[in-house]
């Protein structure tokens, strides 16, 4: 699919497994990102996606197969974890915004404590951070004070101010009331515009037809099918993608 | 028809005073104390480490399982035969303090079982280390959530004091048994006394209330 040389640069999945216990989660995910790709994950509830992704960065452990970012393998070495963590955001499905703190703190705490930028550096990258996701007039105020699309765009920037190569987003916008989806979604795709390798778990099918250079079908730990978007909506090659398909789709 | 004698109240205010004035002297040093135990007792509970999990997990049964009462006798009367003397007042202290630490350590450990997993994967995302993460994230967070408890076992602590008047500490409890047992007036002293702890006890409250509204604050509408 890819080059080795562009997966050196971006994200390489070689038979990955994962077992929780007796459940087997992962089983022989084998895929890779270049850069600036951007993928979409979908695939029914309890198939695997949060799991897959969150071995990238590490929040979970994989127990056999590689996983490559940027060339550095995700293994249980602290330096390579952190190594992988600098280069890798994430965005959560509920936000995960540090409620005691302001945005703008909740902006520059990375800055200041992973990277050691001084405060009003911190303070002023943030704010450019907070204009791209069009919240700056909220700086001062505490994430229980914002609408969950706003908190969301707050996420966004958050992760955007440890300036990342790639953006993983977990359901971002699932826990969102309908007329909020929007606006978070606008945000992703300006994201995308601008060239950030991007890998998102998301049933928001328009997004995937707008941004996606590839949409990636799980089922029950596997990859079922891999395709570009048009392939995938309108000529879905195997059985299961066709059900889920005309579930959620109507 | 008992008629209240407050020309008796008022010639033993001054005393009710110098024995209010140990009840609080206990009291804070105990809080202070028990607090700082506490933090520290909570840190080796969940700390991973078995022995000492294991001996917090004891310590707070043992303390949680006993007459507060008793556990003053032990630290008064069975400390010296293991070697160790303490004045009355330091008992008094030290016992207290034992007493407190073992609940702060349960309301802090309350505390941090409310901070979500949630705060780990957007800490670790971002790659903040684990101990700027305890420190600016989990701890703040987990404080918050147990400041009510925390204030009920400061009030706890306050009233407990009492207590110390059976190893003859004189505190404002001991003044007015004291008295009782000269003057007869149990009316007039226990009156007295009940309304100085509900002054006290209010006063610490309110102030406890307010802190924790100003921390809450942050919290916004949610
Ligand atoms: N910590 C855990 N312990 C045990 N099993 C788990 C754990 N986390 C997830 N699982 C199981 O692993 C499987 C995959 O979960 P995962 O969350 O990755 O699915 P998902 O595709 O993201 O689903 P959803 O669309 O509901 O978010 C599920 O069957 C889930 O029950
Ligand atoms: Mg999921």
């Amino acid at each position: 699919m890819d080059g080795t040389g562009a997966a050196e640069q971006g994200i390489a999945f070689d038979r990955v497994n994962k077992w929780y216990g007796q459940m087997h989660v992962l089983q022989d995910v084998t895929f890779s990102v270049a850069p600036g790709e951007k993928i979409v994950v979908c695939g029914p509830s309890g198939s695997g996606k949060s799991t897959m992704i969150r071995c990238i960065n590490r929040l979970e452990e994989h127990q056999a197969g590689t996983i490559r970012v940027g060339g550095v393998e995700v293994n249980d070495q602290r330096r390579n974890i952190e190594q992988v963590r600098r280069r890798v955001g994430m965005v959560f499905q509920n936000f995960n915004l540090y409620p005691h703190l302001t945005i703008l703190e909740n902006c520059t705490l990375a800055q200041r404590w992973v990277r050691g930028t001084p405060r009003a550096e911190a303070e002023a990258r943030a704010m450019r951070y907070l204009e791209r996701v069009r919240i700056p007039d909220q700086a001062r105020k505490y994430p229980g004070q914002l609408s969950g699309g706003q908190q969301q765009r707050v996420a966004i920037a958050r992760s955007l101010c440890m300036e990342p190569e790639i953006m993983l987003f977990d359901e971002p916008t699932s826990a969102l009331d309908p007329e909020l989806v929007r606006e978070v979604l606008d945000t992703m795709v300006s994201l995308a515009e601008e060239g950030m390798t991007m890998i998102c778990v998301t049933h928001e099918m328009g997004f995937a037809r707008q941004v996606a250079d590839r949409v990636i079908f799980m089922d029950r730990g596997r990859i079922v099918e891999s395709a570009h978007p048009d392939d995938f909506f309108s000529n879905p090659k195997e059985e299961r993608s066709r059900l889920f398909l005309s579930q959620i789709l109507h | 028809m008992t008629v209240i004698d407050w020309g008796y109240i008022l010639a033993a205010f001054p005393d009710l005073m110098r024995g209010l004035g140990m009840t609080l002297m206990v009291s804070l040093l105990a809080i202070l104390f028990s607090l700082l135990l506490g933090l520290a007792g909570c840190a080796l509970r969940v700390s991973g480490i078995r022995p000492l999990s294991y001996a917090m997990r004891g310590y707070v049964e043992f303390i949680r399982g006993t007459p507060y009462l008793v556990q003053i006798f032990f630290v008064f009367y069975g400390l010296p035969s293991l070697g160790f003397t303490l004045s009355i007042f330091w008992s008094g202290v030290l016992a207290l303090t034992i007493w407190a630490s073992a609940f702060h350590i349960e309301s802090f450990r309350a505390g941090l079982a409310s901070v979500g997993r949630e705060m780990h994967d957007a800490s670790a995302s971002l790659g903040l280390r684990r101990l700027p993460h305890a420190l600016l994230v989990v701890a703040p967070i987990a404080l918050r959530s147990a400041l009510p408890s925390t204030l009920n076992t400061v009030v706890g602590t306050i009233k407990n004091s009492a207590y110390l008047q059976a190893i003859g500490l004189v505190e404002l409890t001991f003044v007015a048994v004291d008295r009782i047992a000269q003057d007869f007036r149990s009316t007039e002293m226990f009156l007295s006394i009940c309304v100085i702890y509900l002054v006290v006890i209010l006063g610490v409250s309110a102030l406890g209330h307010r802190l924790e509204r100003r921390l809450n604050r942050p919290y916004g509408s949610r």
